[in-house]
């Protein structure tokens, strides 16, 4: 099977270990990887502020991009809840018989890293290794977005030697929600000061999700707050092996 | 009110016209711990009783999606079922009134209590008769309107306004309320017992209830079939004031009207449920126009549009008319149970507020609003009649920035120059991998020695106040993989 | 009074106009209103839960059970002991002074007049609110009773009474058979074939939690609802 990774433009400019993780991931299982150099973002950060035609050039330019793709696997949630939710409104509105053709003969093939791995793949366990105790966060995107349930939980329950650790108010959002952590700075930091108490409670050494923007957000204030837990992306847990441990972020 | 009451003193603080914007009105909330502890214990309760009724009902999203398609059928053929309430209401004794701004329904109002020589009218709760600012108003023509719920009792004894749209002084806790109840109720010896203070108010409004001969309600549901009002209540205070006055105007928004008896058999299985996780609510009362024998001999509908068909117009906007005022958006809500309803700016906080109280203004207030959402979705998830409201959301944040991006002081706009920068970045890959370089290069001054950013300028403070930043790690991930791509390719 | 007149038709006009950017809805003008609301029901889809699964010992068993989580006092009785289960009721609640609505059953008060000294009972034959704020007590009929929210329905008929009746006295015995009780809400409305022009829905005895969420009983409406369930299956048929 051959997958195209879009990578999501956050990942790739922040955090590339977790690119690199979903390539070692697919590869061990078998999957050649391609990735197209030209891609760029999914427009959610415009369309979630009202730029819808700034939104629609970049939802465009994603579309034509990935037409020849066989499949499209994707480490974020949120990128691909951009993509099933909001591209059709978009295409509805702006876009032509042609670009709404294209989208429609797309969206199908286009899937989130864990929704990949159980559902097209039918795996459960990816044969990986990560000794740590780990909490993960139910990102909203994932949870309300994607209806991801518990795939997640699933996959990291077949992690040998990791130990799960529940996370209480799991369906609480952490307060990202991409600019409005900057247009409503300070309720989103009211927001992620509880979101933290609950994450904090686990007594976790990591606390996982499939999006990097929410463990962003939260890593932000453990590590202001010395806190003593780290996140890190589920690709990077899932893609961890004895022989290969999981590259960790500061 | 002593915790928040300064604030609360200032009536306009629920006037999109001149409330604050979202942010800064929020930032003196979160300023007030006891009031974000209210709110946060309120809305724990309410969510976790609602949550263990929604489970016992294994058929709740067959009515969720019975109740928004009855809306939807109400507001598709909004105009003849309104003619058809109009018609049937009237044949059994009651008269209708049209208005079309929260102006003229004040003055409808006024004249029918105005031929009745009242001084005083009781009212039962209703957030319409909020949004038309009618009891200021009354109280200027020289009429004394009587709240009678009694969280309401508690605000406007309290001078306090609302913040919450089932439970409105969610945010008052019960010392406050001793204290408010002692003082304008001349009670020295009032305990802070809840039993004691609901007590209190059952004694001080008995009176009221047997003689003041007016009465205002609003309406849950105008039922078009048969021309009949229902209202969903708990405490008994909406029966008295629909059966003892010898006159009752109800107010109610065009949208409220449902188009037969039998969905009422769907509506309040999700209201109450919803609302304060009942299976029922105490006491919902339905009447049809006047009965000779029974209840008030003089019955008037005001229909209020005051924005409504503006929302009934807009595509994806008017599923906000679909709103059965439940509340449970607010109480699920991560923004409002930091902020409470006053943030808001309007009667109507919360999720459902932040879209329909832009949309009542046309757009020409209250533009902070759609932004006041992390777009969790947990709104779009409890809601009854599957209103999707970060869809709305959405909708009016596009409305809000055509409008904004013409104007002049945006070209100096950070958020608006960012994020004009970023779409051309994002147009072709060269240039956003320039940017990329660029970035690391110039956030490497604000780096730490422990590859952190600590502290921003401009738009980046907003983050850096209270979270640090990672660095920008060396290599971006592209330029790993043709890294790679060139060693595989070398090795072959 | 022209103003208003014209709000009217601007109001419609509005609505008109919001309807015209979307082919489901309504540019006809008024005499088609007729035309265009048949049938719109159709359209509806009603996939919950219509009837109820329980059987009749359980649906019984299920309404008391509700009934008492909202606060309300519940006995049940068989119906031969109806008369004594209401004296019962009316002699424990220490309370002399009724109102009634006139369509009560005789049999319903006239044991409780022999056996209680002081029983007062007064029949809204047109009674002045004050008169009925004066009343310790009410004894009722019920139209129906839905178990699955433990629920009583008044149509407000001349064994039901007037809505005062059941407001202002603090004391609400509420008379129901069980051929009367549903187990769903849209149970209820398959009763009515015809709707009803007044109706009040009564779920226990009338609450807040406006303070704290601290749920308290009694506000304005009556403070206790006490509830005879006369168990008279397989004796008669539905009433309604």
């Amino acid at each position: 099977m051959r997958v195209s990774l879009f990578v999501t433009c956050y990942n790739d400019t922040l955090f590339p270990e977790t690119g690199r993780a979903v390539v070692s991931l697919l590869e061990r299982l078998g999957v050649e990887v391609e990735f197209l150099s030209r891609q760029t973002c999914c427009g959610q950060m415009h369309a979630n502020t009202g730029f819808r035609g700034e939104a629609f050039s970049q939802a465009k330019r994603l579309v034509r991009l990935y037409q020849d793709a066989e499949t499209v696997v994707i480490p974020s949630s949120s990128c691909v809840a951009m993509i099933r939710d909001q591209y059709p409104g978009l295409m509805e509105e702006l876009g032509n018989e042609e670009q709404r053709k294209q989208f429609a003969a797309l969206l199908p093939r286009v899937y989130e890293l864990t929704e990949f791995l159980v559902e097209k793949l039918g795996v459960e366990d990816v044969g990986a290794y990560f000794p740590h105790r780990v909490t993960y966060h139910a990102s909203c995107h994932a949870l309300r977005g994607l209806h991801a349930g518990d795939r997640p939980v699933r996959l990291l329950k077949k992690v040998r030697g990791l130990e799960l650790a529940p996370l209480e108010n799991l369906d609480r959002c952490c307060g990202f929600g991409g600019t409005f952590s900057v247009k409503n700075g300070e309720v989103s930091s009211a927001m992620l000061a509880v979101k933290l108490l609950d994450v904090l409670e686990t007594g976790a050494e990591f606390c996982t999700a499939l999006d990097n923007s929410c463990l962003m957000h939260l890593s932000g204030a453990m590590h202001r707050q010395y806190a003593g837990m780290r996140t890190i992306h589920i690709a990077q847990i899932l893609a961890s092996t004895q022989e290969q441990p999981a590259e960790v972020s500061p | 009110m002593s915790a928040p009451g300064g604030q609360l003193d200032d009536r306009a603080i629920l006037d999109p016209a001149h409330a604050p914007p979202f942010p800064a009105a929020a930032l003196t909330v979160l300023r007030d711990p006891q009031l974000r502890k209210n709110v946060a214990h309120a809305t724990d309760v309410i969510q976790a009783k609602r949550a263990l009724l929604v489970a016992e009902k294994t058929d709740w999203q067959e009515l969720r999606s019975a109740a928004s398609r009855i809306k939807e059928e109400a507001l598709d053929h909004l105009g003849a079922y309104l003619k058809q309430f109009e018609e049937r209401c009237t044949a059994a004794g009651g008269t209708v009134h049209w208005a079309a701004d929260a102006a003229e329904a004040r003055r409808i109002i006024l004249e029918i209590l105005r031929e009745e020589k009242a001084e005083e009218v009781i009212k039962i709760k209703t957030m319409t008769s909020a949004e038309i600012q009618l009891n200021p108003f009354l109280e200027a023509a020289g009429i004394r309107a009587h709240e009678t719920d009694l969280a309401e009792i508690i605000l406007q004894l309290g001078k306090g306004e609302p913040s919450h749209i089932v439970v409105p002084a969610l945010h008052v806790n019960r010392s406050q309320v001793r204290e408010v109840f002692a003082r304008r109720m001349g009670i020295e010896d009032l305990s802070d017992d809840p039993q004691a203070l609901t007590a209190a108010a059952r004694g001080f409004l008995r009176r009221k209830f047997l003689t003041v001969p007016m009465a205002i309600s609003g309406a849950n549901f105008l039922i078009a079939e048969t021309g009949a009002v229902v209202v969903v209540e708990s405490e008994g205070n909406g029966r008295m004031c629909l059966t003892l006055p010898r006159t009752l105007i109800t107010l109610a928004g065009i949208e409220k009207v449902l188009p037969r008896f039998a969905d009422l058999e769907v509506m309040l299985q999700l209201l109450a449920r919803s609302a304060t996780g009942e299976r029922m609510n105490p006491y919902t009362s339905l009447w049809t126009g006047v009965r000779a024998d029974d209840g008030p001999q003089r019955f008037h509908v005001v229909l209020l549009d005051n924005g409504r068909s503006s929302i009934l117009a807009r595509r994806t906007g008017r599923q906000t008319l679909k709103c059965i005022r439940c509340a449970a958006c607010m109480n699920a809500c991560p923004v409002y149970r930091q902020t409470g309803g006053h943030a808001y700016g309007s009667v109507y906080p919360g999720p459902i507020g932040a879209i329909l109280t832009p949309q009542l203004e046309q757009m020409q207030h209250a533009q902070s609003l759609p932004y006041a959402s992390s777009l969790c979705g947990a709104c779009y998830e409890v809601c009854p009649v599957k209103i999707n409201i970060p869809e709305v959301l959405l909708e009016l944040r596009a409305r809000v920035t055509d409008q904004e991006r013409r104007q002049a002081r945006r070209i100096f706009d950070p958020l608006y120059i960012g994020l004009r920068v970023a779409n051309l970045l994002f147009s072709r890959a060269w240039l956003f991998h320039a940017a990329q370089w660029a970035g690391r290069i110039g956030l490497r001054f604000f780096t730490g020695k422990d590859g952190w950013i600590h502290r921003l300028p401009g738009v980046g403070a907003k983050w850096t106040q209270t979270r640090d930043l990672r660095g920008l790690p060396r290599q971006t991930f592209h330029a790993w993989w043709t890294g790679r791509r060139q060693a595989i390719g070398n090795r072959h | 009074m022209s103003g208003i007149i014209d709000s009217r038709e601007r109001v419609l006009g509005r609505i008109r106009a919001a309807a015209r950017n979307f082919a489901a809805a309504d540019p006809q003008p008024a005499a088609k209103d007729a035309q265009e609301l048949a049938g719109a029901d159709a359209a509806i889809p009603r996939r919950y839960a219509r009837s109820g699964r329980l059987s009749a010992e359980a649906r019984m068993a299920l309404m008391a059970e509700r009934l008492r989580e909202y606060g309300a006092e519940v006995a049940v009785c068989k119906p031969e002991e109806l008369a004594a289960a209401i004296t019962q009721q009316i002699a424990a609640s220490g309370r002399r002074i009724f109102v009634a609505p006139p369509g009560i059953p005789v049999a319903w008060r006239v044991e409780v007049a022999n056996k209680i000294k002081g029983f007062e009972c007064s029949f809204d034959h047109g009674l002045q609110i004050g008169e009925i704020e004066q009343a310790e007590g009410v004894m009722t009929a019920a139209f129906c009773g839905i178990a699955d929210s433990g629920t009583i329905v008044l149509h407000h008929s001349a064994s039901e009474g007037r809505r005062m009746l059941t407001l202002l006295p603090d004391w609400h015995l509420c008379i129901l058979k069980a051929s009367q009780v549903v187990e769903t809400l849209p149970e209820y409305f398959d009763r009515c074939p015809q709707p009803p022009a007044l109706v009040t829905w009564i779920s226990g005895p009338s609450a807040t939690a406006d303070i704290e969420m601290t749920r308290i009983q009694g506000v304005h409406g009556p403070r206790f609802l006490n509830v005879i369930l006369a168990d008279d299956r397989g004796k008669e048929p539905a009433v309604h």
